[in-house]
């Protein structure tokens, strides 16, 4: 059925590629998608000042809070934060962000730098082992954004591109090839 | 033409395009809930200070609290949890602090009525510096809620009715 399948395609691409006209539409309107999904993207990062607006939830420290798979969506155009915030940081030198929620905040009233201290609902201890070495405290640059809504699951995707990452080079070849030869109408 | 693909790829993004829509609807539905809903703390004060010590600088309170909560209000069918903390709010030279003495995870299948005496806290009151002696302590329930899908948002406890302590001007 497999072989059925991508002979078919197999076809389409050549009766595609002889058409130039019609090839030209198709790679206008794949060009399209990719570009309004850039678009989209780019736009949530203006409105929410945060430099990556959506994020998914990888582990399980802020459980029944937020599970692995759950989306959140980051707002950072507030400077202001309180205890009790859950935030997304990021450590100097470090790739991944992390979701905990605030416990202790020191505010400058001169400067109005803060000392912030965080924690994960599902950890026992404080975050301090996770900051850099010697680092004591976070501060507000660190903070990539609070979480101001919550989607369940449509993460997972995420997640299993990221253990599997042979995946993601099938899913955009298979969406690729599919709008390609796809008609309208 | 009418492949497999081209109907799968259609339920597939019906199905999404749905789950959004009812996800969006659930979210609406209780909008403003807090406005109208709001727990009420009939008790959170200081119950005993066990210790106002210094460790390497740094001043450090220990201390014990009651507290008389009905969460059930906050509740609604879109609430997963709330996240009760009890916040210690002070002063020092230039210098505003919040900290979080105690926490509690209540979900939606808890009890949701909180009545304890003398609990103890789970983070010490520890300053930056050396600056607790004498200073005034304002105790504050907040709750945060966590909803199955939708917008997070917080309250909590008016300060006014908040109540304070003041800590002992000596280390003891």
């Amino acid at each position: 059925m497999i072989k059925d399948i991508l002979d078919k395609q197999v076809f389409e691409l050549k009766k595609l590629w002889a058409n130039k006209r019609q090839l030209t539409f198709q790679v206008l309107n794949l060009a399209m998608i990719v570009f309004s999904a850039l678009m989209i993207w780019k736009g949530l990062m203006f409105v929410t000042q945060s430099e990556s607006p959506v994020v998914v939830v990888l582990s399980g420290s802020m459980e029944p809070a937020f599970q692995r798979g759950d989306i959140l969506f980051l707002h950072n155009a507030v400077r202001e934060v309180h205890v009790g915030d859950v935030v997304v940081f990021k450590i100097k030198d470090r790739d991944i962000p992390i979701v905990h929620r605030i416990l202790k905040v020191h505010l400058d009233t001169d400067t109005f730098q803060v000392d912030l201290l965080t924690k994960g609902d599902n950890n026992r201890v404080d975050d301090r082992g996770l900051y850099a070495p010697g680092q004591l405290w976070l501060n507000r640059d660190d903070i990539l954004g609070k979480a101001v809504g919550t989607l369940r699951y449509v993460g997972m995707v995420t997640i299993a591109l990221n253990d599997y990452p042979v995946l993601k080079y099938v899913l955009v070849g298979m969406m690729g090839l599919f709008v390609l030869t796809s008609k309208e109408g | 033409m009418h492949t497999v693909w081209v109907r799968l790829n259609a339920v597939v993004f019906f199905g999404l395009t749905a789950l959004l829509g009812f996800s969006c609807l659930a979210a609406l539905s209780k909008l403003g809930h807090s406005l109208r809903h709001k727990p009420v703390v009939e008790v959170l004060k200081l119950n005993t200070l066990r210790s106002l010590k210094s460790h390497g600088g740094y001043d450090r309170a220990l201390l014990s609290f009651d507290l008389m909560v009905d969460l059930a209000p906050a509740f609604h069918w879109n609430i997963k949890q709330l996240f009760v903390y009890v916040v210690a709010i002070y002063e020092t030279e230039g210098r505003n602090n919040q900290i979080v003495l105690w926490d509690k995870i209540v979900e939606a299948d808890d009890e949701k009525v909180i009545d304890e005496k003398n609990v103890f806290v789970k983070y010490a009151l520890s300053d930056q510096s050396d600056q607790l002696r004498g200073k005034d302590v304002t105790l504050q329930l907040q709750w945060d809620h966590m909803p199955i899908t939708g917008l997070l948002y917080m309250d909590g406890q008016a300060v006014e009715s908040a109540s304070k302590f003041r800590l002992p001007a000596e280390y003891q």
